[in-house]
């Protein structure tokens, strides 16, 4: 009896949490997107009209805002994921060769941008990147606005992700390359392969579930983009870096009344947009993994 | 196991504890008040609040700063609990409050401290808690937008006699269009959107029509048209630059921000600058968009009646004691304060100087005011920029307000 329930004093805890703090936030968050809600009244049952004004009524703002949010984010998707996967990997298969010194300090310092808070962070960037007072300015002889002008308002978005989101992936890989068996890349030695050749046919493939998981987890992270261009353009210039997640919020918990049940519907959308592109992810990676 | 048995509760009930005490709660001798003061103001608030207790009152208060405090507000009033004791809400929270009727009245603090009242506060700061007669609030302060000059530049200019009248207005300034030092402005867009606001004021024109949001109007047109002229002659700071700094740097006339940043460019060495209204698009009115912080009891049934009776006893000694306040750049709306020689130190005073300076300061009272001052700061600038087509983004802005409206309106 008591090897029964011992287990469950182990995974209670955690259960409890996820109950309290997931499941139930997300089905009412679910429940919430068929209503018109102020988060003060009752929600009022309104069905599917808010996913249909959402995705087909074209004279609406929500419309609107929804289509340009979800295009900024997946742009911020496609620009930033390959290189929060890219860089960290490189800079781990870089310090993984046994004649660099210092890894420990190297692997903090590009850690520890990744526990600094993202608006202490933006206000160091925004004055880097300040036409008057910063380096861009100054040094290089910069004379954008880069908050407000593109391509280089997503410049600057980038890297502030990337300085700040590479650290986590690059403990991973670190982690995984140093599970992977010497002799193989012994062998490869012998068969006379070069560093291209065994990155591409040891390394990689060894470290196949590291990769895929932080591929998927990074995507989806990224899908929840909010604090970087909230603090560093503020979603412009003309809304162009104004993504789904900060309409969200507004929505929800900007100006004035809430209209809750709007926002909720648009973050459902998000959800299963990220759910889609994840399996996808998952399904394509692991099949060619086998 | 006898050991992990003790120490698994142990464990269990130091979290129940730290649980407990998340939830927090008022104790009956204390007035739980929120505020939404971060920063520099919630350390003056803090200084108001310890005054307040070391005159060992019946009820003394405990000052909660929270930074996102309208959400926790609605969380705490769907579930009746954790509600606080008192408030300080903005201005234009109050006509959605009170149509929730989320707020409770101010009457019986009223009738037990006859001294707040409205003879004793700036007019238009009290009667914004004012609501079909049934006053909801008392008010701290007004907090407007404000137009900084930086006297040195004016007087390299020449143009000092701008403000003889106290109204800079933009016919003025165009006259030194093609005159200005390379990397020198008349103005910057610190804050616009608040000006394109007091603009429709000063065109005598109004944000609604019978109780329909009216943005895509000739009114809204006008004033942009006018405030775009700066933009189009060059006088105006960059697009995307920091006009605010540029100001701190000497090399912009006009800094068009608030009441309270009066005080980061007082610290700023050998800015010889003072304060006048807010540039006008016409030359018989001006007006300073304004805001004010609001004293407001949320709907509490645990609030006892001794209680609300501590509360009355703290905003009068609010009303007489709050000078700590204007060192936060505020314009203190009870006029015991604004009327003391001691406040005419503090630059902000000059809002205050005369019954029209006091008239200049306008707060926005319409339902759906948030709205519309939502659309004009997302839209504002990239009008005055020319970036977009004017007459295309008053629709969108319209549409914006509008759908937002409806939306809410079926969520009554």
């Amino acid at each position: 009896m008591k090897k029964a329930i011992l287990p469950y004093f182990f995974v209670g805890p955690h259960l409890i949490l996820f109950i309290v703090f997931i499941l139930l936030p997300t089905i009412y968050g679910i429940y919430a997107s068929f209503t018109q809600w102020n988060l003060m009244n009752e929600p009022n049952w309104v069905g599917l009209n808010n996913y249909k004004t959402i995705l087909f009524n074209t004279e609406s703002t929500f419309h609107v805002q929804f289509w340009n949010g979800l295009k900024n984010t997946l742009l911020f998707v496609l620009f930033s994921v390959p290189l929060l996967i890219v860089i960290p990997l490189l800079a781990a298969v870089a310090l993984h060769h046994k004649r660099v010194k210092g890894k420990g300090v190297m692997q903090a310092i590009l850690y520890v941008p990744g526990l600094i808070s993202i608006s202490a962070a933006a206000l160091i960037w925004l004055l880097i990147f300040n036409k008057q007072l910063g380096i861009t300015g100054n040094i290089f002889n910069s004379a954008v606005a880069w908050a407000t002008t593109q391509p280089y308002a997503w410049i600057i978005i980038i890297v502030i992700t990337v300085w700040g989101g590479l650290g986590g992936n690059l403990i991973i890989y670190r982690a995984s390359l140093a599970g992977v068996a010497q002799d193989l890349y012994e062998a490869a030695d012998i068969d006379g392969a070069g560093p291209f050749r065994k990155f591409f046919s040891i390394t990689l493939p060894s470290i196949n579930f590291p990769l895929i998981y932080t591929f998927v987890m990074t995507t989806a992270g990224a899908f929840n983009v909010f604090g970087q261009p909230l603090m560093m353009t503020d979603g412009g210039p003309q809304q162009s870096t104004h993504v789904l997640m900060m309409y969200i919020r507004s929505l929800a918990f900007g100006h004035g009344e809430s209209i809750a049940g709007m926002a909720s519907a648009m973050a459902v959308l998000l959800g299963v947009v990220i759910l889609i592109i994840s399996a996808l992810q998952y399904y394509v990676m692991s099949r060619n993994a086998r | 196991m006898k050991k992990h048995v003790i120490q698994a509760l142990i464990l269990c009930v130091t979290l129940m504890t730290v649980l407990s005490a998340c939830s927090g709660g008022s104790s009956k001798k204390t007035i739980t008040f929120w505020t939404p003061l971060t920063g520099e103001d919630g350390a003056y608030m803090d200084q108001l609040v310890k005054d307040f207790n070391a005159t060992n009152p019946e009820f003394k208060v405990k000052h909660v700063i929270t930074a996102d405090m309208y959400t926790k507000i609605s969380t705490v009033l769907s579930t009746g609990k954790d509600v606080p004791d008192l408030a300080i809400i903005h201005a234009d929270r109050v006509p959605g409050f009170v149509k929730q009727n989320n707020l409770e009245p101010m009457t019986a603090i009223m009738a037990q401290q006859p001294e707040l009242k409205e003879e004793n506060y700036i007019p238009q700061a009290w009667n914004t808690g004012n609501i079909d007669g049934v006053q909801y609030t008392v008010p701290l302060d007004i907090h407007s937008h404000t137009m900084y000059y930086n006297k040195d530049l004016l007087a390299k200019y020449g143009v000092e006699h701008w403000l003889d009248d106290n109204n800079v207005t933009v016919e003025e300034m165009l006259e030194l269009q093609g005159k200005m030092e390379e990397g020198q402005y008349v103005v910057n867009d610190a804050l616009l959107g608040w000006g394109m606001m007091g603009q429709i004021q000063n065109l005598n024109g109004d944000i609604q029509v019978d109780g329909k949001p009216a943005v895509d109007t000739e009114v809204f047109r006008k004033a942009y048209t006018e405030v775009k002229k700066l933009n189009d002659a060059g006088l105006m700071t960059p697009f995307g630059e920091d006009g605010f700094l540029m100001f701190q740097a000497g090399n912009v006339i006009f800094s068009t921000d608030g009441t309270w940043t009066s005080t980061a460019h007082a610290a700023v060495e050998g800015l010889n600058f003072g304060v006048t209204n807010i540039f006008s698009v016409s030359p018989d009115k001006f007006t300073n968009r304004s805001s004010s912080h609001l004293f407001a009891m949320l709907k509490n049934d645990k609030r006892t009646d001794e209680k609300e009776a501590g509360i009355g006893v703290f905003l009068e000694f609010l009303r007489e004691n709050s000078m700590e306040w204007a060192k936060a750049g505020q314009i203190v709306a009870s006029k015991h304060v604004i009327e003391s020689p001691e406040y005419k130190n503090y630059m902000q005073s000059f809002f205050t100087s005369s019954e029209e300076q006091t008239k200049s300061l306008y707060i926005y009272t319409y339902e759906h005011y948030p709205y519309i001052a939502e659309a004009v700061d997302v839209y504002s600038n990239d009008i005055v920029r020319g970036n977009v087509d004017m007459d295309e983004t008053l629709a969108t802005m319209q549409k914006f307000v509008e759908d937002k409206i409806a939306e809410n309106s079926g969520a009554q």
